[in-house]
């Protein structure tokens, strides 16, 4: 089974090879060698106190390899691309002691954690070059699951994800139902390179970064953790729990195994009432998901996860090739004895409806292509206004020809309906695609955590021009 | 080398949609009775907008907007404004070299929008102001937040990288309407017609969204037009000719974009302005009839054989012996109303609405294709008469011959039925896809 193994690595790894640049001993069309799936760092705590997560993040900018062989200027947090993850519990007292040693300001905001305004790290609280802040919040019972941390400045956001701005931040709960399953975390981004192995990052009023406006930026790289077409073994049998976050700008991923069917567990929020098994899922930029993946192949063979061909785009700029699947990881079924498959509970745990009779406003979020409701972010401007206690529908219509997907920081919703059609089970989310010409209902509730919060489409290039808006919540 | 191709393209498209404009095949129309509005009685401000929405809708009738927008040329037909459908698939649009040479590229799919108020898939969450500067300037509503525009393109607050309506709406001409017009259209849009939840996928075009061939265009075509008199224009002799009157003939000519095919586009500065083909490199012949090959300009002979077609020669209409001079003004204004060729059609006043009736002719010999009168008909007698008096004494004489365009042996009459173009007058407002207009 040797010699097709290595073809097929040959032929998936051969566009990548073609598309950046090589390295100085790498021959034309040599392949990159295939290597296991790494994770990024934990970030180590420094505190002995029970119950407390102290750690130290410093964002710098330096020197590496993000394409082996290719020296590359990036951002780092603690100097790796991706950033170190961040690993909790519930009800953890969590401090962050950040240090901005970037030549610019910048801020880290925790995506999809419900924390207090001062330390959402919003374009409302920068940290200016050279500066500290340390980030203090208490991590909310309930809230177990896989979220993110990134930058967040005005109008920086996506030039400094993009030159390697973004880490994970698993929350485990104490009972996690599938704690005997061992566990993958898989962040995707993709990236662009110019010929110097430079960071692709066009000015916005050129040809190509008018380009990448439209559509949000997109490389041709495709990084799982920081690798390309990593492999990852499986032996028969066995179950994975996987924790995927899109970490992309923009791109959005259709994920399957071919042949194979997921589990799918989790979303943004962590875990499902119970699993829904499916051929793919789709993830939008700055979404999560949980999905278990068990063993059914062959002793010998190998897979991919693939990334399905999506339509995101409007036709102006759809991508060349944009109906071409991409393939992310090879999955490679460890040729040795079956395992005995483990029981994978039917209940997860219990995920309640928010009650939909205390709704007291409906607010509607028109999305256009860099605006909501027809505006343009203004920092002096509040475009919404609430009051603690509140429960709220929010009716996100995307009025344009692709998806935006939408996100609301420091409180999770469930999606109610799409287009009308109701969401068949209660999930928590952050982050909802909205896809073209259509309409999202999703119920929020403001429990607590005062401030002005930011609403915004999580492409980042639309974000950074401005498809934002604030809300109040008094 | 795009530039240059989608240059060409915008001149095509706008021929292209003016000939589709007026040879949108519709279904039946059935007579509502008027609503009766003297029953209820409107405040000052309903009123105002009731009338302000009546405005809205002669002008959105007046200039074929349907059309392209899809149902009939008039509001009581099926698919009113609601874009491209199935039912109107010819509705989609080729730009670019594709449209003179078959396969050519670049070749852009563009698609009428759905000008409904629905809110998803309409015009339903913009603003009024939004669509004023659509039409003003050409910018996208999903594209372009609702401000006041005070500035022109590369200024103060006119959008960095503009998002231009593909070049088949013809804003260009549209953008010379006084301010209270566009407002109107807006209005009605937004007021007056009912909303049909209608997805139209988004048209097709360059990653510049157009910028490249507008931005020439533009500057070739300003706004406002020259100081009367233009270069192509002469000052009346005084005494014998209204002056309000020819310059509002004037605005009629370029906001009804007549340069689009008989030369010079809006600009009475441009060489050739409305003097027909052969002088204005925008005023080309191009063939009509049921083609059945993607290029519709160029000559018959890249039609399959046996497909009837016939090529269209926008006419000279400068008042040289060779353009209107011969005609009266009677015989222009049954042209403008009626669509009747001024050649064959007596000087006689026109009492009836349309073949078959008092003293319509029996059987009428009518402009080629091309020539939006159906559209232009439903203009106001005042307007109709100012166009003329524009064309007979506000614009220099030009002698330029132009062939006369070929016709089918009914001379179009087959094509200009009632049923297919709509009544005259329009049917009462408001028709079941309209609404009253008042809150």
């Amino acid at each position: 089974m040797t010699v097709p193994v290595a073809v097929l690595l040959l032929v998936v790894a051969a566009p990548a090879a073609n598309a950046m640049p090589l390295r100085a001993d790498q021959g034309p069309g040599e392949p990159i060698a295939a290597e296991p799936l790494t994770s990024p760092a934990v970030l180590e705590n420094e505190s002995r106190g029970p119950g407390t997560v102290e750690v130290t993040l410093v964002a710098s900018a330096t020197r590496m390899s993000l394409v082996p062989g290719v020296e590359t200027d990036v951002y780092a947090y603690n100097g790796t691309v991706p950033g170190p993850t961040l690993e909790v519990r519930e009800g953890d007292r969590v401090i962050i002691h950040f240090r901005n040693d970037l030549p610019e300001e910048t801020t880290v905001h925790w995506h999809g954690l419900h924390i207090p305004w001062s330390a959402d790290g919003s374009p409302f609280h920068p940290v200016a070059a050279g500066e500290s802040f340390n980030f203090e919040y208490t991590i909310p019972e309930g809230s177990a699951g896989t979220y993110w941390y990134h930058p967040h400045p005005h109008h920086r956001t996506a030039p400094q994800v993009a030159k390697g701005l973004y880490g994970a931040i698993i929350v485990r709960a104490a009972d996690d139902p599938l704690r005997q399953i061992p566990e993958k975390l898989l962040i995707l981004s993709d990236n662009r390179f110019l010929a110097d192995g430079s960071i692709d990052v066009p000015d916005r009023h050129t040809p190509v970064g008018n380009i990448d406006f439209e559509n949000g930026r997109e490389g041709d790289v495709l990084f799982v953790n920081g690798q390309i077409m990593p492999t990852i073994g499986l032996r028969a049998g066995e179950v994975q729990r996987w924790r995927v976050v899109n970490a992309s700008a923009a791109r959005m991923y259709r994920l399957a195994i071919p042949g194979q069917e997921l589990l799918h567990v989790g979303s943004d929020g962590g875990l499902f009432e119970n699993p829904v098994p499916t051929d793919e899922i789709l993830i939008a930029a700055s979404e999560r998901v949980e999905l278990l993946v068990r063993g059914t192949g062959q002793p010998g063979t190998t897979t991919v996860l693939r990334d399905l061909p999506y339509d995101r785009y409007i036709p102006q700029t759809r991508p060349a090739g944009w109906s071409e699947p991409n393939d992310l990881l090879t999955v490679r079924y460890a040729d040795a004895a079956p395992v005995e498959p483990v029981a994978i509970p039917s209940t997860l745990r219990r995920v309640e409806w928010l009650d939909t009779t205390l709704v007291t406003t409906t607010r509607v979020m028109v999305l256009t292509q860099g605006f909501i409701n027809n505006r343009a972010m203004d920092m002096a401007r509040v475009d919404e206004t609430t009051t603690l206690g509140t429960t709220e529908i929010w009716q996100v219509e995307n009025l344009v020809g692709m998806d935006h997907p939408f996100h609301l920081h420091g409180f999770s919703f469930q999606v109610l309906d799409r287009n009308g059609e109701p969401e068949p089970y209660a999930s928590w989310q952050d982050t909802v695609n909205v896809p073209a010409h259509s309409m999202v209902r999703f119920v929020v509730r403001f429990t607590d955590y005062p401030g002005k919060w930011m609403f915004h489409c999580h492409i980042l290039d639309h974000e950074s021009a401005g498809m934002m808006g604030i809300l109040e919540v008094r | 080398m795009r530039g240059k191709g989608t240059g060409a393209a915008l001149r095509f498209a706008i021929i292209l949609m003016l000939a589709v404009a007026t040879s949108a095949l519709v279904s039946a129309y059935t007579q509502r009775p008027d609503p009766d509005l003297s029953a209820t009685r409107l405040s000052v401000h309903e009123q105002a907008e009731q009338e302000q929405i009546m405005r809205g809708r002669q002008l959105v009738l007046e200039h074929a907007c349907s059309g392209c927008h899809g149902g009939s040329l008039t509001p009581d037909g099926p698919a009113w404004l609601m874009g491209l459908t199935e039912s109107l698939p010819g509705n989609e649009f080729l730009i670019g070299p594709c449209v003179m040479e078959q396969g050519a590229q670049p070749c852009f799919r563009t698609r009428p929008r759905n000008l409904t108020p629905d809110n998803l898939t309409g015009l339903g969450r913009f603003s009024e102001r939004q669509i004023f500067n659509a039409l003003r300037y050409g910018l996208r509503p999903g594209e372009t937040p609702d401000v006041e525009i005070t500035s022109t393109p590369g200024q103060g607050n006119f959008p960095a990288s503009p998002k231009y309506l593909a070049p088949p709406m013809p804003w260009v001409a549209w953008r010379y309407m006084p301010d209270d017009d566009l407002w109107a259209i807006a209005a009605y849009l937004k007021r007056g017609v009912k909303p049909v939840r209608n997805v139209v996928e988004d048209s097709e075009g360059p990653p510049d969204f157009w910028v490249e061939s507008y931005t020439d265009f533009l500057a070739a075509n300003p706004r406002p037009v020259p100081p009367f008199p233009a270069a192509a224009e002469r000052t009346p002799a005084s005494g014998s000719v209204d002056m309000d009157q020819v310059l509002r003939g004037r605005q009629v000519a370029v906001q009804h974009d007549c340069g689009a095919c008989h030369g010079g586009f809006s600009n009475p500065d441009a060489p050739g302005y409305l003097a027909g083909v052969g002088i204005s490199p925008n005023a080309i012949e191009f063939p009509a009839g049921p083609l059945t090959e993607p290029p519709l300009s160029g000559p018959c002979s890249v039609q399959a054989a046996g497909v009837a077609c016939w090529m269209m020669r926008p006419r000279n209409l400068t008042p040289h012996a060779t353009g209107i001079g011969g005609y009266t003004d009677r015989q222009l204004f049954n042209a403008l109303r009626y669509g009747l060729r001024p050649s064959t059609t007596p000087d006689i006043e026109i009492k009836s609405t349309g073949p078959g009736q008092g003293n319509f002719p029996a059987e009428p010999d009518h402009l080629g294709i091309g020539m939006p009168w159906p559209a232009w008909r439903y203009m106001s007698d005042d307007d109709l008469w100012a166009l003329i008096a524009y064309l007979r004494h506000g614009l220099k004489p030009v002698d330029n011959e132009v062939a006369a365009s070929e016709a089918p042996p009914d001379l179009w009459a087959g094509v200009y039925t009632v049923e297919n173009i709509g009544p005259y007058p329009a049917p009462a407002f408001p028709t079941a896809n309209e609404v009253g207009g008042r809150k």
